[in-house]
């Protein structure tokens, strides 16, 4: 393999701001063999993950990109004078959980399974473009299919939607969870 | 029950035991008192559902309605599963399963969002360089980086502007007409001289509420098609618009 292909590949990750997909990465190296990019990426996956580092490669969106590791938040926000960025409510996160497992939906099939009125939460959704509209359903009234964005995968660290977890393995990974910390209501 | 102590979270973030809707309060009831949800005790539940809506406490009250409705509801099931009940074939159905199935999908809802929140409070400690302020690596004119700001931002802004200016502003000035293409030009003038538009700036030289409404749709039509760009400073929330360099076509100014 050429000794610069895994520098060529970590210099590609580092400067993009959005993550970086592997067919990018090959279409732009097009002189390099597919097996030997897809190797290097491998070994710099792994030279990343390895400790005495505080920055890290991450997968999202289908892309690597390069962020720093959770324990120095503190740290990183003092240098930016940021505040702590800001979780979701209960409420947006509620109907982002259900336009994720079922969409595309409406507005009516959200408000009716979580028993009320979603269209703030629709409304900040769409705001913080973790969602978006994917048309109109066939239906009286022609209202909005909701559908969620790369940057729903981005925010939460998904590869693809394939990540989350399958309804039926649910159950057993928050029992898992509930063990560890015993989230109390 | 933890309270959170984090100066820094929203206020809305302040109590965890805060319930969003009446499902949320149900399921919580149940819950706590070990009920089987495939055999719920209507009378029980109800009292102790009446008992939290006439205390209003932890109640997300913006659904009010709604936790009232589903009052209703309970005493409905309670009255069907009273009365002598029509047998169809030999099976009968239970009252109470329309809200069984319910609950039973508005738990999944919240085991999603709770394996989500986790996800979520992992990634807000991470950093990217798409984080970072702008002021910290650039001088103040190289704007390129800047965010582009979504038509819903635009017209919050707007409206924000619009409700500090309402007693200021007349609806409509006397004797004069404004037309988007007019406005249009307007704006492209004001781009080719100064290079950028600052958005409040530019909402403050309007003297009407007429006038304002024209100026904003001209600036989505120019954005529409491409011919602007609204960034914002991320570290300043300063929004101005910019011209897209050779989309001047068909808008010689």
């Amino acid at each position: 393999m050429d000794i610069r292909l895994k520098e060529i590949i970590e210099s590609l990750i580092f400067v993009s701001l959005e993550p970086l997909s592997l067919e990018k990465i090959k279409s732009l190296l097009a002189d390099f063999p597919a097996e030997e990019i897809e190797k290097a990426v491998a070994e710099l996956l792994q030279s990343y993950a390895s400790n005495q580092r505080g920055i890290q490669i991450v997968q999202a969106a289908g892309g690597f990109l390069f962020t720093t590791k959770p324990d120095y938040d503190g740290y990183i926000r003092q240098l930016l004078e940021r505040e702590k960025k800001s979780r979701l409510s209960s409420a947006a996160l509620e109907a982002l959980s259900i336009i994720a497992y079922h969409q595309p939906v409406t507005l009516a099939q959200i408000s009716a399974l979580r028993g009320v009125d979603s269209s703030q939460a629709v409304r900040t959704l769409l705001e913080k473009n973790l969602i978006k509209i994917a048309g109109r359903k066939k239906a009286p009234g022609k209202p909005f299919l909701y559908r969620t964005t790369k940057k729903f995968l981005t925010y939460f660290g998904l590869n693809s939607l394939d990540d989350l977890p399958r309804e039926d393995e649910l159950a057993s990974l928050l029992e898992k969870k509930q063990g560890k910390d015993d989230v109390s209501l | 029950m933890a309270l959170r102590t984090d100066k820094n979270e929203p206020s809305y973030e302040v109590r965890l035991d805060f319930f969003e809707g009446p499902l949320d309060l149900l399921l919580f009831l149940i819950r706590q008192k070990k009920i089987n949800i495939h055999d719920i005790p209507i009378a029980m539940i109800t009292k102790e559902y009446l008992e939290y809506l006439d205390k209003k406490q932890h109640l997300n009250l913006e659904h009010e309605a709604e936790f009232l409705l589903m009052a209703a509801i309970l005493i409905y099931i309670k009255s069907q599963m009273l009365l002598p009940r029509e047998k169809k074939e030999g099976w009968e159905e239970d009252p109470r399963q329309p809200l069984v199935e319910k609950l039973l999908d508005y738990e999944r809802i919240k085991q999603i969002s709770q394996l989500l929140r986790a996800k979520e409070d992992l990634q807000i400690k991470l950093w990217t360089r798409q984080d970072h302020p702008i002021s910290f690596r650039r001088k103040e004119e190289a704007e390129i980086d800047l965010e582009e700001v979504s038509i819903f931002d635009l017209a919050e802004k707007f409206f924000s502007l619009l409700k500090t200016q309402q007693e200021d502003l007349q609806p409509f000035a006397s004797k004069r007409q404004y037309s988007i293409e007019d406005k249009i030009q307007e704006i492209l003038t004001i781009l080719n001289q100064e290079g950028f538009l600052d958005f409040t700036d530019y909402f403050y030289r309007h003297s009407s509420l007429e006038e304002a409404l024209v100026g904003f749709f001209s600036l989505l039509e120019l954005i529409k098609r491409k011919i602007v760009v609204a960034l914002q400073d991320n570290l300043f929330q300063t929004i101005r618009v910019w011209i897209i360099k050779g989309k001047t076509d068909g808008y010689p100014a």
